[in-house]
């Protein structure tokens, strides 16, 4: 029998049942959509995430933050990724704000280095409304923006580069929340800034008026180390004095060039100086450790959807036996015309492939279009942080590995009933009623 | 003249549960071509296991059975398969496939064995036509008659030109008066140099054969000319 007469012949037998088909195929629809949606959704998270990433961690900087194991460590307060950064740490030792001189000092690779002190308060403006502000930074600003030369720019107003004790710089998000015109604080205004001292008791909130100088231009990303639409700046002189501490979150390092080897050499150099109390980041770091996450996610979300399709493979087994049993006769009446065995094995398999094929097809449109209406919804809602919005992505590897798959599964969870419908005796099959 | 079926001391024996059922026990037989033989028999008699043996659906236990010069004991599945291609089956219930058109049926056998479609489709109306179907090429088995379903059968039968038919009951499943219309075709099939082996129970369709054999527990009893 000529292959596209084994094929019309097995369209046929699917024609024949259109309602047990559709719900067969529906099967693998589903199975091939889930595994198409949460894989491009994954995907297009890791590229918006790296993506924001990349901006607020510039390639040729590292963060040094207190304590051995920083990458690992648990989450810490002081928000967002940041502050889940500086978080951990078995061993610790406190790095101090004027350890930048002594790093300054460790590498000719070192351009620069600047302390960081942040902490959460909250932030009231002229009209006594108040927000919680997760990220009151003190930093020096002149060093600040020539490391952030491209992100640390007013959008309005301007940066002093010697600023008063009661100059501050805020985020575009800190200015405009929504991002919808409506502000809550804007350049020249005079504002409060409030920190609860938790290092004395009872507990007391501190306050000092400061003077909004700058408002800078939109970001976009997390800002790890670098400027955040989110955070609010205040001097380093006058974060020691109104935090009451000398003690650094992180000290970002400029370096004078972002070379892999370059890297590395001023990461063991700075590790070994602080005896392995320290870890240090970097840009690098951090992707080669999120590309590490997603892939497990990946796995994760994909095996949980394979089992779906496993679920969809069992039914087309199933499906396939009872069909098989019911065409008994038909299969004695092909053998009687001359039908060898492994054509009628054939024409199991090639329903199934049929079905396997447009299941696949059906799934990785509909998981597409699942994919997107639920990027759409999470960049509506904002529920993982309006700064993110995810555009799915459909790469070939998911494109034609789900399409084999769908088939595959049909074909192997088919190849049982295959096999017994082309092992019927001619003489028994005709007899079956 | 050539043989088409040669069975030399032909045994079949059955294990219905743990007893041994010897359905064949000896059959010599000797089909040359152009014939038209009935092969009579009450059931049980072993006739259906003799016609399941001809029609290389099944193989002997021991004795020879030669078809078309092929012995049948020495060929594989596949091998019996290519064997069934050369031989026209003719059922006692058609056994038609009720999905596809009475063309698309006679054009199955052609299908199976790979000749191609617009080939098929030309033969197939031509034997419609033959056995008197010609407008009636594009009905479903449902929408046809007994007699007319055994005619499409009949057309499919010799769709591949087969060296012979081997016809089970072909009227035992159709009224008295399509029956004769049946069997003057068969009668004209075979005038035309088809050699035809017939299975029945049936002593008066029996007679309208060229020679008949009685069967009974298994062996043939008699072998006359009509």
């Amino acid at each position: 029998m000529k292959v596209p007469d084994v094929f019309s012949y097995s369209f046929s037998a699917i024609k024949l049942r259109k309602l047990r088909a559709a719900l067969t195929t529906l099967g693998v629809v589903i199975g091939i959509a889930a595994i198409v949606a949460l894989l491009s959704i994954t995907q297009g998270l890791q590229v918006t995430i790296t993506d924001q990433l990349e901006r607020g961690l510039a390639a040729d900087t590292l963060i040094i933050v207190p304590g051995s194991n920083a990458l690992g460590g648990g989450a810490g307060d002081g928000g967002g990724f940041g502050g889940g950064i500086a978080g951990g740490g078995s061993t610790s030792a406190p790095l101090y704000v004027n350890y930048t001189s002594e790093i300054d000092a460790l590498s000719p690779n070192i351009v620069t280095s600047l302390a960081i002190i942040q902490k959460s308060g909250y932030l009231q403006n002229s009209a006594n409304e108040s927000k919680r502000a997760n990220s009151i930074i003190g930093v020096n600003f002149t060093q600040y923006a020539n490391a952030y030369s491209t992100t640390f720019v007013a959008a309005s107003g301007s940066v002093p580069m010697n600023p008063s004790d009661s100059d501050v710089v805020v985020g575009a998000r800190v200015s405009d929340p929504r991002l919808n015109g409506t502000l809550f604080v804007q350049a020249d205004e005079d504002v409060s800034i409030i920190w609860t001292n938790n290092t004395i008791i009872p507990f007391a909130n501190e306050t000092y008026t400061a003077h909004i100088s700058a408002v800078l231009d939109r970001i976009g990303g997390f800002g790890v180390g670098g400027p955040s639409d989110t955070g609010i700046y205040v001097p380093l002189s006058q974060a020691e004095k109104f935090f009451g501490t000398d003690e650094a979150d992180m000290i970002i390092v400029k370096l004078k060039s972002s070379d892999a080897a370059v890297i590395n050499s001023t990461s063991k150099a700075i590790t070994d100086y602080f005896g392995n109390q320290v870890s240090v980041i970097s840009a690098t770091a951090v992707q080669s450790l999120l590309s590490t996450i997603f892939s497990t996610v990946s796995l994760f979300l994909g095996g949980i959807a394979a089992i779906s399709l496993l679920v969809a493979g069992i039914g087309i087994m199933n499906i396939m036996i009872v069909s098989l049993i019911e065409r008994t006769r038909e299969i004695g009446i092909l053998k009687a015309l001359g039908m060898k065995s492994r054509t009628v094995l054939y024409i199991f398999l090639t329903e199934s492939i049929i079905i396997g094929l447009i299941g696949a097809v059906i799934g990785i449109a509909s998981g597409w279009v699942l994919a997107n209406v639920v990027a759409l919804v999470l960049g509506r809602g904002g529920l993982i942080g309006s700064a993110l919005t995810i555009t799915p992505i459909l790469t070939p590897e998911v494109l034609f590995g789900a399409l084999g798959f769908g088939i595959g599964v049909s074909v192997i969870f088919a190849a049982y009933p295959a096999w017994r419908a082309s092992k019927l005796k001619p003489v028994e099959a005709l007899r079956y009623e | 003249m050539a043989t088409v079926v040669e069975a030399v001391n032909l045994k079949k024996t059955y294990m219905l549960g743990k007893i041994p059922v010897e359905a064949l026990r000896g059959v010599n037989l000797k089909v040359e071509k152009g014939d038209f033989l009935a092969i009579l028999g009450p059931s049980g008699s072993g006739k259906s296991t003799l016609l399941n043996l001809i029609g290389a659906l099944d193989k002997p236990t021991a004795g020879k059975l030669s078809i078309d010069d092929v012995d049948v004991s020495t060929l594989n599945d596949n091998q019996l398969a290519d064997l069934r291609l050369r031989i026209g089956f003719v059922f006692q219930f058609f056994n038609l496939i009720p999905r596809f058109t009475a063309k698309y049926n006679v054009e199955l056998s052609m299908s199976i064995k790979g000749r191609n479609k617009a080939e098929r489709q030309k033969r197939a109306e031509e034997l419609l036509g033959t056995v008197g179907l010609k407008e009636r090429i594009n009905h479903k088995p449902a929408e046809l008659s007994g007699g007319q379903q055994q005619r499409v059968a009949i057309a499919r039968a010799l769709a591949n030109d087969p060296r012979f038919l081997l016809m089970d009951e072909p009227t035992g499943n159709i009224d008295s008066k399509t029956a004769e219309e049946v069997m003057s075709l068969v009668k004209k099939i075979n005038e035309k140099g088809v050699t035809i082996i017939m299975v029945t129970h049936d002593q008066r369709l029996a007679s309208e054969a060229k020679r008949t054999v009685h069967m009974i527990d298994g062996v043939i009893t008699s072998d006359m000319v009509n």
